[in-house]
């Protein structure tokens, strides 16, 4: 199931980040976005040879640590999205799925003309579409 | 599918805006009105790219980003795509619109220009027709500067009008409409990378 999912922008700034575990381990959950966002700039900058696509906004599994799995998703405004998941076996289907329906989330959030671009993300419909985002994708994998 | 508005709602939107700026707000500072103008604009073009680029894989260069500026934001905003472009290869880029959508049905209250009478009316009509058309441009460069400030690339965008007016109608009961044709210039700070 998905522990968390994060916004981070251009310049690292974080615009959301929510948990979706009952524990307080959110401070953990930081720990791990924040070391991901390394790996983003290691594959950007040093794309390996054989990598199929250069210029995909869909990075694939970051790293995985010892209880988690965490994918990233970097859009051509260079904004990151991650996901932090506690699945063993996700399908690559599923979590480009689930970056593109999370993509049209954070755009319309930041359509708003209230939205202050760079500020964090406020909007409670942003929050309880990714709440839904979120369930389907975990009740997607284990069904 | 979202909703959908028309189309003449932009342009009335965007002419009140002007008439309000700088008639209302900053009547007395027509470049602070055209400074807020444009950073209106800015944020516009701001979220405009977030959107428009949903579904494209990444930019490798500022090349692809200014191309997607001129052929798919270009047709998103105006339903064509920019007719020429052109640069120094310095981070200079020029963007040329031969019939801006936005200007298209601009014109100039008649009634200013009868009260002076003379030949000259030409060039006096042309000062300030493109007076009044600069401020209109104000908000499209700003969409354009947050687009490109978006995507990586920080720049200054200027417009200009050339070919002014390209067709004359003068005719005591018409309107006389104007400039189409309008050049964006598009100067990147960042130091360029085509060597």
């Amino acid at each position: 199931m998905v522990v968390c999912v994060a916004v981070v922008g251009h310049q690292n700034n974080p615009l959301y980040l929510q948990s979706f575990t009952e524990a307080d381990d959110s401070l953990k959950l930081h720990h791990v976005v924040h070391c991901s966002l390394d790996v983003i700039d290691e594959r950007v900058n040093n794309p390996k040879r054989n990598s199929p696509a250069l210029n995909e906004t869909f990075l694939g599994l970051l790293y995985p640590t010892e209880n988690y799995k965490v994918y990233g998703y970097l859009t051509n405004t260079k904004v990151k999205f991650i996901m932090v998941t506690t699945d063993l076996d996700v399908k690559d289907a599923d979590a480009r799925n689930f970056f593109r329906k999370f993509h049209a989330a954070y755009v319309d959030a930041v359509s708003n003309p209230f939205h202050v671009p760079g500020k964090k993300i406020a909007s409670r419909s942003f929050s309880a579409r990714v709440s839904t985002i979120v369930k389907s994708f975990s009740s997607g994998t284990t069904a | 599918m979202g909703r959908e508005v028309a189309e003449s709602c932009v342009d009335g939107v965007v002419m009140e805006m002007v008439a309000a700026y700088c008639g209302r707000f900053y009547a007395a500072k027509p470049e602070l009105a055209a400074r807020r103008i444009e950073a209106i604009g800015f944020q516009v073009g701001h979220q405009l790219t977030e959107r428009y680029t949903m579904e494209r894989p990444r930019f490798n260069d500022h090349l692809e980003a200014i191309k997607f500026i001129c052929k798919d934001f270009w047709s998103e905003l105006f339903k064509k795509q920019i007719d020429n472009l052109k640069t120094n290869h310095r981070g200079t880029f020029v963007l040329q619109d031969n019939h801006f959508r936005w200007l298209t049905r601009v014109s100039i209250d008649p009634s200013i220009e009868s009260m002076d009478a003379n030949e000259n009316d030409s060039t006096s009509l042309g000062d300030s027709a493109a007076q009044t058309t600069s401020m209109l441009l104000y908000f499209p460069c700003g969409i354009i500067r947050g687009a490109l400030t978006n995507l990586g690339i920080a720049c200054s965008v200027t417009a200009d009008m050339s070919n002014l007016p390209a067709c004359e109608l003068h005719h005591p009961f018409c309107d006389i409409y104007l400039a189409y044709n309008s050049m964006w210039l598009c100067n990147a700070v960042t130091p360029s990378i085509f060597k």
